[in-house]
């Protein structure tokens, strides 16, 4: 029996990410919805050293709120569903705006891989990416790819099976909000982590500062909780 | 007294030059002060990178004045003129 992956696709619209997904799964995809919105949902297996790799391909989002249903789609299979790997395709042209999204997966404490796409489109811009450097610098593994020319894909599908297999672990990006939001997520984290079922399945920080935020998605998760 | 406060007036407008990006024209730029706007067009807003301290040009305005195309962070964005109204941009 071939070990199992999930990954996940991210990543702002217009950045490739249909691309990536056919790259990865060829024509074995099949297309359906997400439950209760017209949000379409595609999915697609692939094979890889003996993984079975099924890939998810979220709608493509600048962010991750609670404002809209394709916002809202991507997260929740994030948070619920912990894909093996978040693939977070960028658009290298424009990174500035990408890696916004980016940064969120991480504080999310997604798996998170990102694919540093149109590098060709970046370097045509003169613009010269230090790869190596953005690595270390978001505690990510980064692939430079070209995804209309397939290039980049094999090197992609091994950091995958790296992440999966634990031989990388990408750690959950801490961002400092300042003195006096850090003490009102400090509050609310120690109360998330008193529910022992919550903090195993959420990043009680993620919560604390969509709670702060007033995200209602996650606010109505915490009243579910009361009532039921 | 009346003049000195109109001369006032006219010193403070030349030394801050707030504006709505909504009446920027089309080259001219400036750097973002303010960002209003509710909940979900707010945050959509923020979310584009537009918040305050970043630097904005309008690239194109259509006729009757909306939709506006604005160049932001490297790249462009169209903005509806009832979002355009309320960022304050300070005028170079």
């Amino acid at each position: 029996m071939a070990k199992k992956i999930i990954i996940a696709l991210a990543g702002n619209p217009n950045s490739g990410k249909t691309t990536v997904f056919n790259n990865l799964t060829g024509a074995r995809q099949h297309v359906g919805n997400w439950p209760g919105v017209t949000v379409e949902k595609k999915e697609g297996t692939c094979s890889y050293k003996g993984y079975n790799i099924k890939v998810v391909d979220l709608p493509g989002v600048y962010s991750l709120t609670a404002y809209s249903p394709d916002e809202v789609v991507a997260r929740n299979f994030i948070v619920e569903e912990k894909p093996d790997a978040v693939v977070d395709i960028v658009d290298a042209a424009n990174l500035e705006r990408n890696l916004y999204l980016a940064v969120q997966l991480l504080e999310m404490g997604a798996q998170l891989i990102v694919a540093l796409n149109m590098m060709d489109e970046a370097n045509s811009r003169n613009y010269r990416i230090n790869v190596e450097g953005l690595s270390r610098l978001i505690g990510a593994p980064v692939v430079p790819m070209v995804a209309k020319r397939n290039q980049g894909t094999m090197e992609l599908l091994e950091r995958i099976v790296e992440v999966a297999e634990n031989k990388v672990r990408v750690k959950e990006l801490v961002i400092n909000y300042g003195r006096e939001a850090e003490e009102e997520i400090a509050k609310l984290e120690r109360l998330i982590s008193q529910d022992g079922e919550f903090s195993r399945k959420y990043s009680s920080r993620w919560l604390a500062v969509k709670l702060l935020e007033g995200d209602e998605e996650v606010i109505k998760k915490f009243k579910e909780v009361k009532v039921g | 007294m009346y003049i000195k406060l109109i001369q006032l007036q006219k010193e403070r407008s030349e030394a801050m030059p707030n504006k709505p990006l909504s009446e920027l024209r089309p080259k001219e730029r400036g750097r973002v002060v303010k960002v209003g706007g509710e909940g979900g067009v707010h945050r959509r807003l923020l979310d584009m990178g537009l918040v305050s301290g970043s630097e904005v040009e309008v690239e194109r305005v259509a006729p009757l004045g909306d939709p506006i195309e604005i160049k932001i962070r490297g790249y462009h964005l169209s903005l509806r003129k009832e979002e355009a109204i309320n960022i304050q941009v300070e005028v170079e």
